[in-house]
Parts: structure tokens; sequence; C-alpha cells
């Protein structure tokens, strides 16, 4: 009945998972939350090298060059992502292993 | 000369080896370790390969731990006074 043992649905065999297919509106609220943040160390990156006169490296060209920050960002991409494998070719972000913690923000170009 | 105050606020457990590597070499062992390191591109870059497990802030001075500690102390709420002499 308890501990970590006890019988449920999904520990008693078959493919029952259940992790649903598409983001709650909290979950997707911490998601945009956690885009700025990123966004947020990047520009303060930016800036402190540039009050500095400094080069910025080739992680901060290249992030501010193909990167699009949380409010450039169309909904699809901020909540799906792209897998060839899935039915119309979008999969839930949370799907991606590690998915708060790693930048999922560009999908191919027309899926 | 300006430091960049660099706090770790999500753990890399389960994180590439690469990614724990630059947390240890900027000497950020633990959740919510802040360390102070110079601005300078090659800091920047390690910043940016853990962008999204630390919180950054620009910096004129870099404080000790000790010093952090005494900031973060609450006022005591009391003072002892001194005997007066004469």
């Amino acid at each position: 009945m308890f501990g970590p043992f006890r019988i449920s649905s999904p520990l008693s065999g078959g493919l029952l998972w259940k992790i649903p297919w598409r983001l709650s509106n909290p979950q997707k609220r911490r998601q945009r939350k956690r885009l700025r943040l990123v966004d947020k160390v990047v520009a303060t990156v930016d800036s402190a090298l540039q009050r500095q006169n400094m080069e910025l490296g080739r992680n901060v060209i290249r992030w501010k060059e193909e990167m699009p920050s949380e409010q450039e960002m169309r909904p699809k991409d901020k909540y799906t992502m792209f897998d060839r494998k899935e039915k119309k070719y979008r999969k839930g972000i949370h799907k991606l292993p590690k998915w708060t913690r790693v930048s999922q923000r560009i999908n191919p170009p027309g899926f | 000369m300006p430091y960049f105050k660099i706090t770790l606020i999500r753990s890399s457990i389960g994180l590439p080896r690469k990614t724990q590597g630059v947390l240890n070499a900027l000497g950020l062992r633990k959740r919510m370790a802040t360390v102070f390191k110079p601005v300078n591109p090659s800091t920047a870059g390690q910043i940016m390969k853990i962008k999204e497990l630390v919180a950054v802030s620009e910096v004129e001075q870099a404080l000790t731990d000790a010093e952090m500690r005494a900031m973060r102390k609450p006022d005591p709420g009391y003072y002892i006074e001194k005997p007066v002499v004469g």
C-alpha cells in the first residue's frame, strides 16, 4: 500500500507512463521564465565585455546572431520542438532530456 | 576592475561531463555557491557554457567568502555598553 514499491498502474507493468503530450499553463510560464533568465545572463556578459572594450567570444557572437530572444520566439518554438518521427513533426519540449537545463530554441525552417 | 558575480542556481546532476568540468573550473561546487571572476573573454566563454545553470551580474569589487557571510548576518538586536571610566 505504502512505500517505494507500492503497486500502482505504471509500476505493475505495461507502458503506462503518464507523461502528458503538452505542457500545462504553469509549466509554460516557468519555461518562459527560464528562457528570459538565460537571455539576461547573455545580455549581462555581452554588456560587461562591451563596456571594457573587449572582444566578444565566439560563443557570445554566435548566440546573438542565431538565437532569438524570448520575446522574438514563436509560441510554437517555445513549447514544442522538431522531431522527424512525430506526426506533424512536432513534440512537446518536455520530451527533451534535461529540458529545463538545456537551450532548445531553433527548429528547422518550414517545420 | 569589474568582476562577474556568478551564482550556481541549477544543479549539474545528470549533465554532460564537460558541463560539470566547467563548473569545477569556475569553483562552483554546490547550488547557491557564488564566485567572482574578472571580466574577460575567457570567463565569458565559460559562462556561456553554463548559462542555463547560473545567475550572473557585473560588480565592481570581488568579495571574499567572509565578507559575503558578514553581509548576510542579521543585526543582533542589542549592543554591549562599555563601562564609563572616571
